[in-house]
C-alpha cells in the first residue's frame, strides 16, 4: 500500500480510481433508491452520479470528509434543497418506487413520509408539548385533544424524554439541554410517523454522555423507521448503522455493510480515510 | 451689533495669534526639537487668545443688564425710590420703553433715568471691551513668550478637543432635560391655574378664556378627555390599516419574494415613510375625506367633511413602511433552522410563518408596533390639516374629532400672551405627549434589544 | 398505522390557505403601491394648473394726457411725477379702449376684475425703469388675469365667481387673440401673496435654505463630535449608557415636542425673535441631531481596525488617528446620514408652527434673522386658503419639495453607493 499523504489524496490524482462506485451500493427491495443522481449549486456541482439503495429498517450512515457532498444527498432525499432557489437535482430518487422528483409527488406529503433532524438541535420558541404536537396538529392527524396528548406522549416516550420531561411539558423547548432538545426534536420528528427518518449529524453538537443517549436511541428506531444519518465519526458510523457508504468530492466512493467498510475497505481511499490519514 | 463687532475683533486676534505663532515656531531653532508641531503651538496660542475673551464676554453680556437696573435705581431721586415696588417697576418699564423705541417721554423724571442710562450703557461697554482687549493681548503675549515652548502643545490641543467632543455628546442629555424642564414647568404653571383632576378627567374642552375678568361662564374648560379619545381613535384606525399591511408586507418580502422584487420593493415602501407629513395632509384633506364624504352620502350616512376616518387612514398608510421595515429585519432575523425544522415536518411555507415564524418573531413585532403607534399619537400635521378642530366626545369614526396634537398647534399659533391658561395648556398637553411617546418608546426598544440578544 | 392518507386528504386545504396566504401578502405589498401611484398622480394633476398662468393682451397709451401728466413738453419729468401717476386708472382705461361698450358703473367693474392686481405694479416699474416710454407709441402688454379668470379660461370650469357678462368679454378677446396661457414664472420667483396669480415660492424657497443652512451648521459638527466621542473615546460606563439611551429615544420623540421646547428656551427664555430662521434651524437640528450621530457612529464603525492599528503603530496618537485617518474615511457614510437628516429636515412643519414661522410674509428672506417661511409651512398655508388657484399652488409647491427630496435621497444613496465601492 502507498503511503499517501493529505495533499496527494486530492482528487485531481486519483479521480479515475474512484469513477463508479464500489461494494453493495444496490439492493433488493429498497426503501429509498437513487440513480444516477446529480446535484449542483448554481455553476458549482455537488454530487456527481450517486446511485444508492437505502433498506428497509436499517440504518446507514453517509461518511465522508466535510464538503464531501453527503449533507446535500441528504436533504435531496426530502426534497429540502427546494428552499434553496439554484440548487438542481437531477436523476432518479425513488421512494418505495415513486419518483421523489415527480411532479405529482407533493413536497409536504414526501417530508411526512420522511422526516428530518438537523446537526443543531432547532426546537422551535414553544412549549415541549407543542414542539411535539406541532406536526401532528398541522396535518391533522389527530382528531382530539386526547389523541394529540396520546401521540405527544407514545412520541416522547420513543425518544426516551417523556420521564425527564413529563413534569414540564408546558416548559419552553428551549429550556432543556443540548441533548433533550436533540431528543425533542426526533420526538417531533416520530410525532408525525414517518417512514424513513433523516439524521445530519445529530449528535456533533452534543456531549459524550447525550452522543451516546443519542445512538442508543437511534438503533432502537431501527425497528420502526429506516434511518439515514449522516455522521463525521467512524465511530459512530461503526456503533449504529448496518451499512455505510464513504462519500468523496462528491461521489460516492464505496457502500458496504458497516462492519466490512471498516476491516476490509476495498477502495484505497476508504482506507485511507477510516484510518485516519486524511479527513 | 456691538457684540458682533467685538466678537469679529475677538476672532480677528485669534487668527493674528494663530498665524504669528505658526510662524514663530515653524522658525524654532532651539537646543532641542520641539515636542509638538508648528500648528499645535499656533492653536494654542489661538486658545489662548480667543477663548478667555469669549468668556469673559458671555458672562458679561449675562449679568449686564442686571448691573444697568442697579445703576438706574441707584439714580432714582429719594421721592420716587418710597414709593412701592409697583410704581418703580412702572418707571423703569417706561425707561426701558423710551429706550427701545428711540422716543423721548414727555416726564422729566423718566428722562433723566434715560440718560443716566445711557451713560452707564456707555460706560459698561467700554469696559468690556477695554477688558476683552486686554485678555486677547495677554493671550498673545503668552502665546509668543518663550513659555509656549515649555508646555506640550499637542496634548493640551487634544484635551481640548476632546473637551469639546464630550460637551457635543452631552448635547443629547441637555436636548432631554431642556424638554423635560420646559414643558414640565410651563404644566405646573398651567396646573395651579386648572386642577389635573379636572385636566386627565374632564368631558369637555373649550380653552377660550375671556378677556375681562367679570365676563360670565367663559372662563374656559379644560377637560382632555376628548383630545385624548380623539388621538386613540385616529390613532387606532392608523394601527388598523398599518399593522396587518405592514405586517404582511414584511412577511411576504422576507419570505416570498425574490431577491430581485425585494430590492426593487423596499425602497420604494420607504418612500412612504420620506414623504413630509404635510403632503399627507393635504392629501388626506382635499383627496381622501372628499372621497369618503361622498361615498358615505352615497349609502346615505352623514359623515363629517373632516372626519377621524380620513385622518386615520392616511396616517395609516404613512405609517406602513414602521411596521414593515422594522418588522423585516425581525423576521429575517429568525434562524433559518426554525424554517428548516417546520419545513421537514412538512410543514407548508404558510404553517411555518404562522406557527413557528410569528411567534418567534413576536416580540420584535409588538416592539415595531409600539415604535409605530407612538409615531401615530405624536404625528401631527395630518391631524392638523384632516381632523378638526371639534372637541367631540365620540368614537364614531365618521365623526370630526380633534387630538393632543392638533390643540397644540391651535393653542400655540398666532401671538398669544404666553401666561394665559390657554397657553400653558398646551404645555400641559406636550407634557402627555411626551411621556406617552417616551412610555412607549422605552419600552419598544427594550422589547426590541431583548429580542436581538435570544437570537445573537 | 399509515398517515399517508390523512396528510394527503388534508393537503388541499392546506395548499388553498397556503394560496390565499401569498395572495394576502401580495395584496399588501401592492396596495402600498398603489397608494404610493396614486399620491402622487392625485397631486401632479392638481398641481398642473399652477405652472401656466392665464394673460390678457392690453394696449397701454402713453401720450402725457392719459398719463395725467403735464402735456406742456417742455415740462421735465422727474421720478416724482412718474411715482404719481395712477397706474391702476391707466389699467383700467386700456380696459375701457378695449371693450366701449361697457358703460355701465357694473359693466365697468366686472370688466376691471379681470385683470390681476398685478398689472398696474408691472406697468409702473415698466415706467419707472424706461422713462422714454412717455410720449411714445401705445404699448402692447401682456397683463396676468385674475385668478378666477385664469381658472375659467385654463381649467374650462366655471365658478360661480365668473359672470355672464366677463364670459362675454373673455370670448371677445379670445377671438381678438388677446387671452392666452403662458408659463407662469412668478411661481418660482414672487414671495407669497394673498392673489394666487401673485404668488410664487421663492421667499419659502429661500427661508428653507436659510433654515437648513443653520441645520446642517450646528447639527453636522456636533453630531460628528458627538459620533467619534461615543464610538472612539467613551468608556463603558453608566453615563455612555445614558447618553445612548437618549439619543435612541429623542429619535423617536414627536417633532412638536421639540417645537415646544424651541418656543419655551428659545424664544421664552433667551428671547430669541420669533419666525426666524436661525430659530427653526435650531430646533430642527435638534431634530436631526439623533439621525446623524446614529448614522455616523456606524460609519465610524465600519472603518477597519487595521487601519486604526497602522495609525497607532506608527506612534499617532489616539485623536491624530482618528482625524487623520477615521473620520476621513468615514466621511462619505457620515454625509450620508447628513442628508438623509437634512432631507427629515426640509419636510418637517410641525415644530416650526410652534415657534411662530407661520405668518404671512410677502417679502424675500435675506438671512437668518428675517422673518421667513419654508416650503412645507408654505404649503400648510395655501392648503388652508379658501381660493381654489391654491390648491393648485399648493400641490405644486409639493411637488417643488419632493423634487428636493428625491434629489437629496438619490445624493445620499449614490455617496452611499461609492462609498461601498471603495471598500
Amino acid at each position: 500500500m502507498q503511503q499517501r499523504n493529505k495533499k496527494t489524496a486530492s482528487p485531481s490524482l486519483s479521480l479515475g480510481n474512484f469513477a463508479s462506485t464500489i461494494g453493495e451500493n444496490l439492493l433488493n427491495d429498497a426503501k429509498i433508491s437513487t440513480r444516477d443522481v446529480n446535484v449542483s449549486y448554481g455553476d458549482k456541482q455537488a454530487i456527481y452520479d450517486a446511485s444508492l439503495d437505502i433498506g428497509r429498517n436499517q440504518v446507514i450512515a453517509l461518511i465522508g470528509p466535510s464538503g464531501c457532498g453527503k449533507s446535500t444527498f441528504l436533504r435531496c432525499l426530502n426534497r429540502m434543497n427546494d428552499t434553496i432557489g439554484i440548487c438542481k437535482v437531477s436523476g432518479k430518487l425513488m421512494l418505495d418506487g415513486e419518483d421523489i422528483y415527480a411532479k405529482k409527488m407533493d413536497p409536504v406529503l414526501l417530508r411526512a413520509r420522511v422526516g428530518m433532524v438537523f446537526q443543531k438541535p432547532n426546537p422551535f420558541p414553544k412549549s415541549i408539548y407543542d414542539n411535539v404536537a406541532y406536526g401532528p396538529r398541522i396535518h391533522g392527524l389527530a382528531r382530539s385533544n386526547a389523541e394529540v396528548d396520546e401521540i405527544v406522549i407514545t412520541s416522547l416516550e420513543k425518544a426516551g424524554l417523556f420521564e425527564e420531561v413529563k413534569d414540564r411539558l408546558n416548559a419552553p423547548g428551549t429550556s432543556l439541554s443540548g441533548g433533550q432538545q436533540q431528543r425533542l426534536c426526533i420526538a417531533r420528528t416520530i410525532a408525525v410517523s414517518p417512514e424513513v427518518i433523516l439524521m445530519d449529524e445529530p449528535a456533533s453538537a452534543l456531549d459524550p454522555i447525550a452522543t451516546a443517549i443519542i445512538e442508543e436511541l437511534i438503533d432502537e428506531l431501527r425497528q420502526n423507521y429506516t434511518i439515514v444519518i449522516v455522521t463525521h465519526s467512524m465511530q459512530q458510523a461503526a456503533r449504529v448503522s448496518q451499512r455505510t457508504a464513504y462519500f468523496h468530492m462528491g461521489r460516492i466512493v464505496e457502500v458496504g455493510d458497516t462492519n466490512r467498510i471498516f476491516t476490509n475497505p476495498r477502495h484505497e481511499m476508504t482506507e485511507n480515510y477510516i484510518t485516519g490519514k486524511f479527513g | 451689533m456691538q457684540v458682533t463687532s467685538l466678537f469679529l475683533m475677538i476672532v480677528g486676534l485669534g487668527l493674528l495669534a494663530f498665524f504669528l505663532s505658526f510662524q514663530r515656531s515653524a522658525r524654532y531653532n532651539g537646543p532641542t526639537r520641539l515636542r509638538s508641531l508648528p500648528h499645535h503651538y499656533a492653536s494654542l496660542t489661538a486658545v489662548w487668545t480667543v477663548f478667555p475673551a469669549l468668556l469673559l464676554m458671555i458672562v458679561w453680556s449675562i449679568i449686564e443688564p442686571s448691573y444697568l437696573q442697579q445703576k438706574i435705581e441707584a439714580s432714582l431721586t429719594t421721592e420716587i425710590a418710597d414709593q412701592s415696588s409697583d410704581a418703580i417697576g412702572l418707571y423703569l418699564n417706561r425707561v426701558h420703553l423710551a429706550i427701545a423705541s428711540g422716543t423721548v417721554d414727555a416726564d422729566p423724571v423718566v428722562q433723566s433715568l434715560v440718560v443716566a442710562y445711557e451713560k452707564a450703557a456707555l460706560q459698561s461697554r467700554y469696559l468690556n471691551t477695554a477688558m476683552v482687549l486686554v485678555l486677547c493681548l495677554g493671550g498673545i503675549t503668552l502665546g509668543l513668550s518663550k513659555i509656549l515652548f515649555k508646555v506640550h502643545a499637542r496634548v493640551g490641543i487634544e484635551r481640548l478637543l476632546k473637551a469639546f467632543l464630550i460637551l457635543c455628546s452631552g448635547v443629547a442629555i441637555v436636548t432631554t432635560i431642556g424638554i423635560v424642564l420646559s414643558v414640565l414647568f410651563e404644566s405646573i404653571r398651567f396646573f395651579n391655574a386648572v386642577s389635573v383632576f379636572d385636566f386627565m378627567f374632564g368631558t369637555s374642552w373649550s380653552p377660550q378664556t375671556s378677556i375681562r375678568s367679570d365676563q360670565v361662564g367663559s372662563s374656559g374648560s379644560f377637560g382632555a378627555v376628548p383630545l385624548f379619545l380623539g388621538t386613540l381613535l385616529i390613532s387606532l384606525i392608523a394601527m388598523v390599516i398599518a399593522v396587518p399591511v405592514g405586517l404582511m408586507t414584511a412577511i411576504y418580502l422576507s419570505e416570498y419574494a425574490t431577491g430581485k422584487f425585494r430590492t426593487i420593493a423596499k425602497p420604494t415602501l420607504e418612500v412612504l415613510a420620506g414623504i413630509p407629513t404635510v403632503v399627507y395632509g393635504f392629501f388626506a384633506a382635499l383627496t381622501i375625506a372628499p372621497f369618503i364624504r361622498n361615498v358615505g352620502e352615497s349609502i346615505g350616512l352623514s359623515v363629517a367633511s373632516e372626519s377621524a376616518l380620513a385622518a386615520g387612514i392616511v396616517m395609516g398608510v404613512m405609517i406602513i413602511p414602521f411596521v414593515s421595515s422594522l418588522s423585516d429585519d425581525v423576521i429575517r432575523a429568525v434562524p433559518q433552522s426554525m424554517r428548516d425544522g417546520s419545513l421537514a415536518l412538512g410543514a407548508t411555507r404558510s404553517e411555518t410563518i404562522k406557527k413557528v415564524i410569528i411567534p418567534a418573531a413576536l416580540p420584535g413585532i409588538v416592539g415595531s408596533v409600539l415604535l409605530a403607534a407612538s409615531r401615530a399619537i405624536g404625528e401631527t400635521m395630518i391631524v392638523v390639516m384632516a381632523a378638526g378642530l371639534a372637541a367631540n366626545l365620540t368614537v364614531n369614526p365618521l365623526e370630526a374629532v380633534t387630538t393632543v396634537t392638533v390643540q397644540i398647534v391651535t393653542l400655540l399659533t398666532g401671538d398669544q400672551e404666553f401666561d394665559s391658561p390657554k397657553t400653558l395648556a398646551a404645555f400641559a398637553l406636550g407634557l402627555m405627549l411626551f411621556v406617552t411617546t417616551l412610555l412607549l418608546n422605552v419600552i419598544a426598544l427594550h422589547v426590541v434589544r431583548r429580542y436581538r440578544e435570544q437570537y445573537e | 398505522m399509515n398517515n399517508t392518507e390523512t396528510v394527503k386528504a388534508g393537503l388541499k386545504k392546506r395548499y388553498a390557505r397556503e394560496k390565499r396566504f401569498q395572495f394576502y401578502g401580495k395584496a399588501a405589498v401592492m396596495s402600498g403601491f398603489v397608494f404610493l401611484i396614486f399620491l402622487l398622480f392625485d397631486i401632479t394633476t392638481k398641481a398642473i394648473p399652477a405652472f401656466s398662468i392665464t394673460e390678457i393682451l392690453l394696449e397701454v397709451p402713453m401720450d402725457r394726457s392719459s398719463l395725467g401728466l403735464s402735456t406742456d413738453t417742455s415740462v421735465s419729468i422727474d421720478d416724482e411725477a412718474i411715482a404719481a401717476i395712477d397706474y391702476a386708472g391707466l389699467v383700467k382705461k386700456s380696459l375701457r379702449s378695449q371693450f366701449p361698450e361697457a358703460t355701465k358703473r357694473k359693466d365697468k367693474k366686472l370688466l376691471y376684475r379681470l385683470m390681476s392686481g398685478s398689472a398696474e405694479y408691472e406697468l409702473r416699474q415698466l415706467i419707472i425703469d424706461d422713462p422714454g416710454l412717455i410720449d411714445g407709441e401705445p404699448l402692447s402688454i401682456w397683463f396676468k388675469a385674475d385668478d378666477d379668470v385664469d381658472t375659467f379660461y385654463k381649467l374650462k370650469r366655471n365658478t360661480s365667481r365668473i359672470k355672464a357678462q366677463q364670459v362675454e368679454f373673455i370670448a371677445s378677446l379670445k377671438t381678438e387673440s388677446r387671452i392666452r396661457t403662458a408659463l407662469n414664472w412668478d411661481f418660482f420667483t414672487n414671495g407669497d401673496s394673498r392673489e394666487p396669480e401673485q404668488a410664487g415660492i421663492k421667499g419659502a424657497l429661500l427661508g428653507s435654505f436659510w433654515t437648513l443652512l443653520v441645520t446642517l451648521m450646528v447639527s453636522l459638527p456636533v453630531g460628528i463630535a458627538a459620533a467619534i466621542y461615543l464610538e472612539e473615546f467613551a468608556p463603558q460606563n453608566r453615563l455612555t449608557d445614558f447618553i445612548e439611551i437618549n439619543i435612541n429615544n429623542l429619535a423617536a420623540v414627536p417633532s412638536i415636542v421639540f417645537g415646544l421646547l424651541g418656543l419655551a428656551v428659545f424664544i421664552n427664555f433667551f428671547g430669541m425673535p420669533r419666525s426666524v430662521p436661525l430659530v427653526g434651524g435650531l430646533v430642527l437640528s435638534l431634530i436631526t441631531l439623533p439621525t446623524i450621530i446614529i448614522s455616523s457612529r456606524a460609519a465610524i464603525k465600519s472603518v477597519p481596525p487595521s487601519l486604526r492599528e497602522a495609525a497607532l503603530g506608527l506612534g499617532a496618537s489616539h485623536m491624530q488617528m482618528v482625524f487623520h485617518h477615521v473620520l476621513p474615511q468615514a466621511m462619505p457614510g457620515v454625509l450620508t446620514g447628513a442628508i438623509i437628516g437634512m432631507a427629515q429636515a426640509l419636510g418637517e412643519t410641525a415644530p416650526l408652527l410652534m415657534i411662530g414661522m407661520v405668518a404671512f410674509i410677502v417679502d424675500v428672506p435675506d438671512g437668518v434673522l428675517d422673518s421667513a417661511t419654508v416650503l412645507p409651512v408654505q404649503i400648510f398655508l395655501w392648503a388652508d386658503s379658501p381660493e381654489s388657484a391654491f390648491t393648485a399652488l399648493t400641490a405644486a409647491t409639493i411637488l417643488v419639495l419632493l423634487a428636493f427630496l428625491t434629489v437629496m435621497n438619490a445624493l445620499a444613496i449614490l455617496l452611499r453607493n461609492y462609498f461601498e465601492r471603495q471598500r
